[in-house]
């Protein structure tokens, strides 16, 4: 048996003294696990995996080392993560239609949105508190924008805001008119001050979330035309929506416009990608682009905001792409590999390392940005079925997956102490 | 006979002696020294026999005289036995060797020396024979003598022979089976002496021979005589008839190749061959279910505990027979081996990693059950797909996701399908029999539906300009009932029993589009102007029927591909400008390629053809890929690449990159197969067609699904 001189490394709380320790070359995962555990003489063990060079460690030192023709004497440097225990199967909420996307951002709610049109809402014991008829058309994607209210975005080319009441009323109070394709996604800011809708248009727009007193966009003559129908025909009582405009435009994509998102507790920086191949930075105040990332034959489909200052963005060439959005000239990470097409992605909400994406596939992994060749787990919902992910969203130790088959709840247990 | 062949060997020798002159007559034609020959073999023969001495008769023995005291040879007593003449023996009945049978009826029993009869011994009775048994004490040792008809006393040697055949020993009483053994080459005295003698050199080995003296001189006087003449002229007569098979000077041809060799058999052939050369079982059925052409040898290899087990070869007379026709057949012709390193002839292409983006998974797969998809269609921006079923179902749904947003049910089978190519409006053209609808997908952003609206249902129709009443229709819904969704904005009556429209081709300004119908005639193919309602048939007459058509995407030609040939007629002018000739049998698809110099054509019989308009009417490229018909092929709008779909069920990607410089030939790259439709009643993937903002690929299978393959 020989030995491996072995640096560990981290960014986690959990640090050990800096020194070279000589390993047995033999040792996998656990043991090593075992090892800072023991170092660090933590009362309860927590799991930890083990990245080297980028690449989370499967094997053995030995293996590692020989695939990669690492000499015996060479110094490695190990860092260390948290474990991500796979997740276990929390609940199923059924849906009699495909579901575009679910949202668990609001504690014990999930906001999902369908395509039937129906914005539906169902709390943590998975009872359905709400179903908002509100679009003709299928919804895209929905939020939780304060506690009260909601909005959602659809192929009907508009987004609306939605208040529910103590009683179970839902009132889609606003309509946001601005596009003239179907509305991809619409997002808040930390506060819910300000929503930032993309499209497929090739446009995003920047709107307040008060409720406008009259109609600020005059209506189209045809919708009119259509609504006049309707009421004649349904004997809907129900008061329109209220038109309400942008308070402003951001224009630069040439393509759809799949994903925005405001940064991390900001209300000004926002970040957008599309499918001419381009991530974008906004500043939402002036509307102005303040930088483009162009990748070729990029085009994303979704993004996710992992922590601040960093965009990582699927695109159907079904790798990931991290970007660092802050230094001009850094290389964007590609790798991340797929099988299928990735549809969607959401970071953890608090730790900065960890993503995890929806794919066509009917798959669902979790990465972490640190290792790029393969997914640091990854659970299966529907792959027998050919059935896909279309949206991914995670909260608070769950990760809420809809798609084609509906939604599912799956419960992660964060093996460590939040940092 | 020894003895009497050496006396007659030497009558003509002794002849010669006497009478020298008497000279064997020599044949005047021979030069040679044949007719010696038979002479001096008589001689090796004469000095052989005279040299060596035969002993062939009985062999004597050299004992001392008695009388002389020297050694004398003596030979043994000559005995009449067997092989001896017993003529010399006294019997008195000389009738000699004859049945006595035939003397049974008379007194005698043949004749002695002198002629006399000698008659039979008086034969007593039976109780004679009694007495003489018991009185006479010789008479069982007598036996009857045939030849005296009488019984005979045996001698004392004949009882002793019968007394040792009785004991079972060997009838000769001198024979002595313990002799003791003679030493004849081991003991003193007795060594082996070698063969060769010590005696000196005899005479005659020296001395001139006289003989040979005497015949030379013979020979000698003779050509004195003049009797021999040396050398005899040649004449024209006497020269032997041949010819010089060699002898012609050589040509300039080569010559003729030796047959080819037969393959010497290796340790397969072998009877007992080791056992990685035995057949398994499946082998050996496939072997057996085999034609004899496609065998990849002639025989199966078999082992046999021995040599002796072999049967006879069943296939020889046949192996013989294809042989020699082998060789009859085979042209005797040297073939010039090129001595090229094959990969240089390969061309260079680029990798297709290096020509990336083009399709290479699919992203996204829409089922429409169980049902041929015929159609698709993909919207100018890229966005929307709408897929038509053969039940008159049409899906329209967004490209990645995959999901029908709306539905459209016709009555009947939608042949064709096309999305307008104008972006300031937005409608579909769905073909049915006889039937063209005009549909608007919904959630159309104002403008873009308003203006959709002015064009197919203005509340103003516009005034048709024909004269003569045309057999098309353009129906559009009544004035005043609202637009929905669901129905069409406008409809076109085709002309009765034109049959299910198989195609829709859009004139890339989206004002004109051309419909080719399912008939043979002339009114197959219509173009219809959508914005004032008018139809056209271009042509009076259709030689063939017409299978695909398609506007040049710059100019104002016209492509009608037929069944052989795809014609080019210039609208403007209203001619024919060129024909070309793809040499496809059945021509199933074409397109131009957006810089309007290239065309390609797919056929049903695999091939694919690719045309520069600038130059011949014959392809620049023939290619053939696929395993079956090519049913659809598809340039993409922007990106250099083009696609074709087969009923092997592939989809096949190519890189085509056009130069604009006109001395560089397009370049041609296979980049991927895409598989993953099921083949169905033979039939494959039936169209493709590519999403004009991204290198994404759609394709309509037989087996019910349309897939999206992307980057």
């Amino acid at each position: 048996m020989s030995s491996q001189p072995v640096v560990f490394t981290t960014r986690t709380s959990y640090t050990i003294p800096s020194q070279t320790y000589m390993l047995p070359n033999t040792w996998k995962r656990f043991q090593l696990s075992q090892l800072i555990n023991k170092v660090l003489a933590l009362l309860q063990p927590v799991p930890f995996d083990f990245l080297v060079r980028g690449e989370l460690l499967r094997g053995s030192i030995a293996d590692w080392c020989t695939e990669r023709g690492v000499g015996e004497e060479e110094t490695v440097e190990i860092e260390y993560i948290e474990a991500t225990i796979p997740p276990q199967r929390a609940a199923t909420l059924p849906h009699d239609d495909w579901v575009a996307s679910i949202s668990c951002a609001q504690a014990d709610r999930f906001v999902t949105a369908a395509y039937d049109g129906n914005v539906r809402i169902f709390s943590s014991s998975q009872e359905l508190l709400h179903t908002i008829p509100a679009h003709s058309a299928p919804v895209l994607s929905a939020a939780y924008i304060s506690s009260s209210v909601i909005a959602s975005s659809s192929h009907d080319r508009t987004a609306r805001l939605t208040r529910l009441d103590e009683n179970g009323t839902a009132d889609t109070f606003a309509s946001l008119v601005l596009h003239t394709a179907p509305v991809a996604s619409i997002s808040a800011n930390t506060d819910g001050s300000r929503l930032l809708t993309a499209s497929w248009d090739g446009l995003l727009g920047v709107w307040d979330t008060n409720e406008p007193d009259a109609d600020e966009v005059p209506a189209d003559t045809l919708e009119e035309k259509d609504r006049a129908k309707k009421r004649r025909r349904v004997e809907d009582a129900k008061p329109q929506p209220k038109r309400k405009a942008p308070l402003e435009v951001l224009k630069g994509h040439t393509g759809r416009v799949s994903q925005s998102a405001f940064a991390p507790g900001s209300s000004t920086e926002a970040y957008s990608c599309s499918f001419d191949s381009t991530v974008r930075a906004w500043d939402v105040r002036t509307g102005v682009c303040t930088r483009t990332i162009a990748l070729s034959e990029k085009p994303f489909t979704a993004l996710a905001l992992p922590s601040n200052g960093t965009v990582i963005a699927s695109s159907t060439d079904r790798t990931l792409s991290l970007l660092d959005v802050r230094s001009p000239n850094a290389v964007p990470a590609s790798g991340f590999g797929h099988p299928s097409l990735p549809t969607s992605l959401a970071a953890h909400p608090s730790d900065g390392v960890r993503v995890v994406s929806g794919a066509a596939d009917g798959v669902v992994r979790i990465w972490d940005v640190r290792s790029t060749k393969a997914a640091v787990s990854s659970f299966d919902l529907w792959r027998k079925d050919e059935k896909k992910v279309l949206g991914v969203s995670w909260g608070a130790g769950i990760i809420g997956v809809a798609g084609e088959g509906g939604v599912e709840i799956w419960r992660l247990r964060d093996s460590g102490v939040a940092a | 006979m020894a003895s009497d062949s050496e006396d007659e060997d030497f009558v003509p020798g002794a002849s010669d002696d006497d009478d020298e002159d008497e000279f064997p007559e020599i044949d005047t034609r021979s030069d040679s020294d044949d007719a010696d020959t038979p002479d001096e073999d008589e001689d090796a023969s004469d000095a052989s026999s005279s040299s060596e001495t035969l002993h062939v008769g009985p062999v004597g023995k050299t004992i001392i005289s008695d009388i002389t005291g020297r050694p004398k040879t003596v030979y043994p007593e000559i005995e009449p036995d067997y092989d001896s003449d017993s003529s010399t023996e006294d019997d008195p009945n000389r009738v000699g060797n004859v049945p006595m049978h035939w003397y049974d009826d008379m007194p005698h029993i043949g004749y002695n020396m002198e002629g006399q009869k000698v008659f039979k011994a008086a034969k007593g009775d039976e109780l004679d024979k009694f007495l003489a048994t018991v009185e006479d004490p010789t008479s069982w040792t007598s036996a009857f003598d045939k030849s005296l008809q009488s019984d005979k006393p045996l001698t004392p040697e004949e009882l002793d022979i019968i007394k040792r055949l009785q004991a079972g020993e060997n009838p000769d009483a001198t024979y002595d089976p313990y002799e003791p053994t003679v030493e004849w080459f081991t003991g003193k005295g007795k060594e082996e002496v070698m063969p060769l003698s010590a005696a000196p050199e005899p005479k005659r080995r020296w001395v001139p021979s006289k003989w040979e003296k005497k015949k030379v001189l013979k020979i000698i006087r003779a050509i004195r005589e003049g009797r021999i003449v040396p050398k005899n002229p040649k004449t024209a007569a006497s020269q032997p008839k041949v010819y010089d098979l060699w002898g012609t000077p050589s040509s300039n041809q080569p010559p003729p190749l030796p047959a080819p060799k037969v393959k010497l058999p290796t340790n397969a052939e072998s009877y007992n061959p080791p056992a990685e050369y035995l057949p398994s079982a499946e082998e050996k059925k496939e072997f057996e279910e085999a034609d004899r052409e496609d065998r990849e040898r002639e025989f199966l290899p078999q082992k046999y505990g021995a040599l002796r087990l072999v049967p006879a070869y069943k296939d020889f007379i046949y192996e013989r027979f294809s042989r020699q026709l082998d060789l009859y057949l085979a042209p005797r012709v040297q073939r010039k081996k090129l001595n090229i390193d094959p990969n240089s002839l390969i061309p260079q292409l680029p990798s297709p990693s290096s020509l990336k983006p083009f399709p290479c998974y699919r992203a996204s797969k829409l089922s429409h059950g169980d049902r041929r998809v015929r159609a698709i269609s993909v919207s100018p921006d890229g966005l929307w797909v709408i897929s038509a079923d053969e039940q008159g179902r049409v899906l329209l749904w967004e490209t990645l996701v995959g999901r029908p947003v709306r539905t459209w049910q016709f009555k009947s089978k939608v042949g064709a399908l096309e999305w307008c190519p104008r972006k300031d409006v937005c409608y579909f053209v769905v073909a049915l029999e006889e039937q063209l609808h005009f549909l608007t997908p919904p959630h159309q952003p104002a403008s873009i539906a308003s203006l959709t609206h002015a064009l197919l249902s203005p509340s103003v129709a516009p005034e048709s300009k024909a004269a003569s009443p045309s057999p098309i229709k353009w129906k559009a819904p009544e004035a005043g009932v609202l637009a929905d969704d669901e129905k069409p904005l406008l409809t076109i009556e085709l002309p009765q029993s034109s049959g299910l429209v198989k195609q829709i081709a859009w004139h890339r300004r989206g004002d004109y589009f051309a419909t080719l119908s399912g008939t043979e005639s002339h009114t197959s193919v219509w173009i219809h102007q959508t914005s004032k309602r008018h139809s056209q048939a271009p042509f009076k007459k259709v030689k063939g029927s017409v299978q695909r058509v398609a506007f040049h995407p710059l100019k104002p030609h016209f492509f009608v591909a037929t069944q052989r040939y795809v014609r080019i007629y210039d609208l403007s002018a209203q001619e024919l400008i060129k024909t070309l000739m793809p040499g496809i049998r059945w021509i199933s698809s074409l397109d131009i390629h957006p810089s309007g110099d290239h065309l390609i054509v797919g056929g049903y019989d695999r091939r694919l053809c690719w045309f520069d308009l600038d130059l011949s009417s014959k392809p620049y490229k023939v290619l053939r890929y696929h395993a079956r018909a090519i049913r659809s092929i598809q340039f993409h709008p922007v990106y250099p690449l083009f696609a074709s779909s087969s009923d092997d069920g592939t989809v096949q990607v190519f890189h085509s990159r056009v130069f604009t410089d006109l001395m560089s030939d397009p370049l041609i790259v296979p980049l991927k197969v895409l598989r993953g439709h099921r083949t169905k009643d033979g039939l494959g993937v039936l169209e493709v067609k590519w999403n004009p903002a991204h290198p994404w690929l759609l394709s309509a299978g037989a087996d019910g699904t349309v897939a999206v393959w992307s980057s």
